[in-house]
């Protein structure tokens, strides 16, 4: 059940993200959208592997108690290192367009790139 | 021109919205035949003597994942110190708040011990060289925001910095390749499991979380430091 | 069974080398060259023994582990990575380079090698990731605003295509318990209830298909490839490309792929030809080629017979030889004029060295088809590989397109004048030319000889023969009197609804073929 809710929550977050990116305008906001779209994706990993009454897969004592499943949550691990790199960059590279056509709106710096390649 | 946009907005929401019903209804929620994690959570503690299982799992069974995922942290460190290195550099003012001066004072140390505990005990609880190197990192951001992020770079000797991070990343990526020399097939584990629960346990896994530790603690302060000396404004 | 992982690791170990010893990053580069010839020449050789071998990494097991796998194909894409780095290392020779350059240089080599290996999905995300991040940081070295749009439109849609493959991942994940490739294939042939694969492979599909360079997916590259320097767009082009279709390789081994890339695979192909053919720049009359020529690839694979097969590693060596030759030598005729434009450089030929006339001639030699260059072997090779009629009518439009397109450089190969070049950029342009024009004795490395024996006949030589004289002489009446297509489709947010429109497309055609 938890699972299920899970995964749809995170498909509606990936939709919300995709809007985001679409429409609007600001480069920033287009960066936000972006880490919420893979954010999504993370959730919807995690919440694979869950299950009713888990605990953390930590090992405290012998007995088998209701762990929950170890391999999505290494996988997200390396899905949110690989997440900040991207926002990393992408940010750098926001900042020098803005330096360079001094506005983060994206449709301006695409006619500003087009004028430039006909000239 | 405006039709065309409203028609795009039309077109969009509608085709985000059917993928998201697609992607919903074609999930098929069945339960799986089989328990998912079951293997790992069986073979872990004997095979790797690490109690926190996911530690096991990225630094010992997919220990290949985990290369390419320190290097792709080094590359954004890179990609930042590159390209962020010709830009203007701005004069800070150091907030002339005394409140925030002392509770830098104040918190550093704890947070800074937190980070190296988090980093040692990965093995044992939630934790390991991301998160531990992270947190270290913030240590020093709290300090950068107090006195100024100059001041505080002035006090790291950069190459020793340097050396260190980039001697780091050479260790993690040849530490795989050791066996070899001993004769056997790289990435097999070499040191013994140990007792579970114990700090000196676990194989080569606080090897790789101080490592890792290290790496990340030194990017994350090497990212920050450009971001506060080079941030522009439109 | 070491040299599998050996490969990528050195070159990850020689990139921080590069970044601490700056002023040997030449000598590092040539010492990576050695090692990888003869690692290869090794792979090769074990591989002539066994059919193909495997490792899993720490010894673990299939199921909890990582497993790498050799086959013909890496040894294919191997030797291509070899010939394109001896010739970037020497077209690169003589500019001044930061060493930081050098180190994106290995860690781009090491990470293709990596997926040339991988069998595990996740394995794969985190190797693409990597090229994303890298070659995006290459596009936009030279911090020109053109170059860092591009670069940043790159990103953006490959991080997104590659967050919908990592939900396909996660589809895969719950219902077959394993990301290993091999264990997939027998959990869907044990499984009862199958419908998950539908959902799974479209996402899987369409979030490669954003980094393989398909039409309808990848509308960064003319931008990105057409704005980044020579080099960078010679490795970008004539091998990153390549990377998603052997990952696409891959999924077609254990998914019911075969009828939706073969549509796909048509659909790039014409679009993309339609598109080069309106296009009078250069370098991105190259790039829109490059889309197309992916075409023939997908149609291979898509076919699936071994004959096909076989033509699809042989066009895809011969495409990456070809294409990284001319975007070589376009990139030095364009410094040598200062035009971009065909018509321009026309005019300007006298300035443009004889060298780098002779590398386009051979290039364009090659990708036409022309009998017995390189792209001609394959062309028959897939041509024997597709019974349907249908299949090979979009075969010979697709050749006939690419002549069109490429037969308006015919007035820039009349040998008179011509500019200086230095020696390295000419050895550069040799390294590739040579396989190019030898490349029929060279395919009998990796093409069994029987199926030589059923491709090659009169007819396919007259067929081509025919095609490109076609195309020759309707070349510039077609080319006036082209539609104009919309170019708006490859700005930022219209490109990510297309990639949302092209994932119904796959999943339609999933559905349906």
């Amino acid at each position: 059940m938890l699972m299920i809710a899970g995964v749809i929550v995170s498909v509606i977050l990936f939709g919300i993200g995709l809007l985001g990116m679409i429409f609007r305008r600001d480069l920033i906001i287009k960066l936000l959208s972006l880490g919420l779209v893979n954010g999504s994706v993370m959730l919807c990993l995690v919440s694979l592997g869950s299950r009713a009454n888990g605990i953390a897969p930590i090992i405290r004592g012998p007995e088998n108690a209701g762990y929950v499943n170890p391999l999505p949550q290494a996988l997200v691990l390396s899905a949110i290192v690989i997440n900040f790199a991207i926002l990393a960059l992408a940010l750098v590279f926001v900042m020098l367009l803005v330096e360079h056509y001094h506005s983060t709106d994206s449709q301006r710096i695409e006619h500003e790139i087009k004028r430039e390649r006909e000239l | 021109m405006r039709y065309r946009r409203i028609g795009l907005i039309v077109y969009a929401t509608i085709l985000v919205c059917c993928f998201c019903g697609l992607v919903i209804a074609f999930f098929s929620y069945q339960e799986p035949t089989r328990e998912l994690g079951a293997i790992y959570l069986s073979r872990a503690p004997s095979e790797t003597g690490a109690a926190n299982i996911v530690s096991a799992i990225y630094l010992n069974y997919r220990l290949y994942d985990t290369l390419f995922e320190i290097l792709i942290f080094s590359v954004a460190v890179l990609g930042v110190r590159f390209y962020l290195s010709d830009y203007r550099e701005i004069v800070e003012k150091i907030p002339e708040s005394q409140i925030v001066r002392t509770s830098a004072d104040l918190f550093f140390p704890p947070i800074f011990l937190i980070g190296i505990y988090l980093t040692l005990s990965g093995h044992l609880s939630p934790g390991g060289g991301f998160s531990g190197g992270v947190v270290a990192g913030t240590a020093l951001l709290l300090c950068a925001v107090a006195l100024g992020a100059n001041t505080v770079g002035k006090r790291f000797h950069e190459p020793v910095l340097r050396w260190l991070e980039w001697g780091v990343l050479l260790v993690v990526l040849s530490l795989p390749l050791l066996p070899i020399v001993v004769g056997r097939l790289p990435f097999t584990e070499l040191l013994p499991p140990g007792t579970m629960g114990k700090v000196i346990s676990g194989g080569s896994i606080p090897i790789y979380n101080l490592l890792i530790g290290i790496k990340v603690f030194i990017g994350t302060w090497v990212i920050i430091h450009y971001f506060m000396r080079h941030r522009g404004e439109v | 069974m070491t040299i599998i992982v050996l490969l990528p690791l050195l070159h990850f170990v020689f990139a921080v080398l590069c970044l601490s010893w700056q002023r040997g990053t030449r000598g590092i580069i040539l010492a990576a060259l050695l090692i990888d010839t003869i690692l290869l020449g090794v792979l090769f050789a074990v591989l002539d023994q066994a059919g193909s071998i495997s490792i899993t990494l720490g010894g673990w097991g299939r199921n909890v582990g990582i497993e790498l796998v050799a086959d013909r194909t890496s040894l294919v894409f191997g030797f291509l990575t070899l010939f394109l780095e001896g010739s970037i290392l020497l077209y690169l020779w003589r500019e001044h380079l930061q060493p930081y350059f050098f180190m994106l240089l290995h860690l781009l080599l090491g990470a293709v090698f990596s997926v040339l290996f991988a069998q595990d999905l996740f394995n794969i995300y985190v190797i693409m990731e990597l090229l994303t991040l890298v070659s995006f940081l290459l596009v936009g070295y030279g911090k020109r605003p053109q170059q860092i749009w591009a670069s940043l439109k790159y990103l953006f849609l490959a991080s997104l295509g590659m967050g919908i493959y990592l939900l396909g991942v996660a589809v895969v994940y719950y219902h077959a318990g394993t990301m290993n490739l091999g264990l997939i294939a027998t959990q869907l042939t044990e499984q009862q209830d199958t419908t998950w694969v539908l959902l799974a492979s479209s996402l899987l599909v369409t979030g490669i298909a954003v980094k393989a360079g398909i039409f309808v997916f990848s509308l960064w590259l003319p931008a990105a490839h057409a704005s980044a320097s020579p080099a960078v767009s010679a490795l970008l082009s004539g091998l990153v490309i390549k990377m998603g279709v052997v990952v696409l390789l891959k999924l077609a081994a254990i998914f019911p792929l075969s009828g939706s890339l073969l549509v796909l695979g048509s659909l790039t192909g014409i679009l993309g030809i339609i598109y080069a053919i309106t296009t009078y720049e250069l370098k991105y009359m190259l790039a829109f080629c490059t889309l197309s020529q992916i075409g023939y690839l997908l149609i291979g694979i898509g076919t699936g017979s071994k004959v096909a097969l076989s033509g699809t590693l042989c066009y895809a060596f011969a495409h990456g030889l070809f294409k990284g030759l001319l975007f070589l030598a376009a990139g030095s005729a364009i410094q040598a004029t200062g035009k971009k434009d065909i018509r321009e450089l026309i005019m300007e030929r006298s300035n443009i060295s004889l060298i780098t006339r002779a590398a386009l001639l051979i290039g364009t030699l090659g990708i036409i088809g022309l009998p017995p260059f390189a792209g001609f072997c394959g062309k028959a090779l897939l041509n024997a590989g597709t019974q349907s009629y249908v299949t090979q009518i979009v075969l010979a439009l697709l050749s006939f397109g690419t002549v069109v397109s490429f037969a308006r450089l015919i007035p820039l190969f009349r040998f008179e004048g011509g500019g200086y070049l230095p020696r390295t950029k000419s050895l550069s342009f040799l390294i590739l030319a040579l396989p190019i024009v030898l490349f029929f004795p060279l395919t009998h490395l990796f093409v069994p000889a029987w199926q030589w024996q059923t491709s090659l006949n009169i007819s396919v030589f007259i067929k081509n023969l025919v095609v490109i004289g076609m195309g020759i002489l309707l070349a510039r009446p077609i080319a006036n009197h082209f539609p104009h297509l919309e170019k708006r489709f490859f700005r930022l947010e219209e490109a990510a609804v297309v990639i949302l429109s092209g994932f119904f497309l796959v999943f339609l055609l999933l559905l349906f073929a």
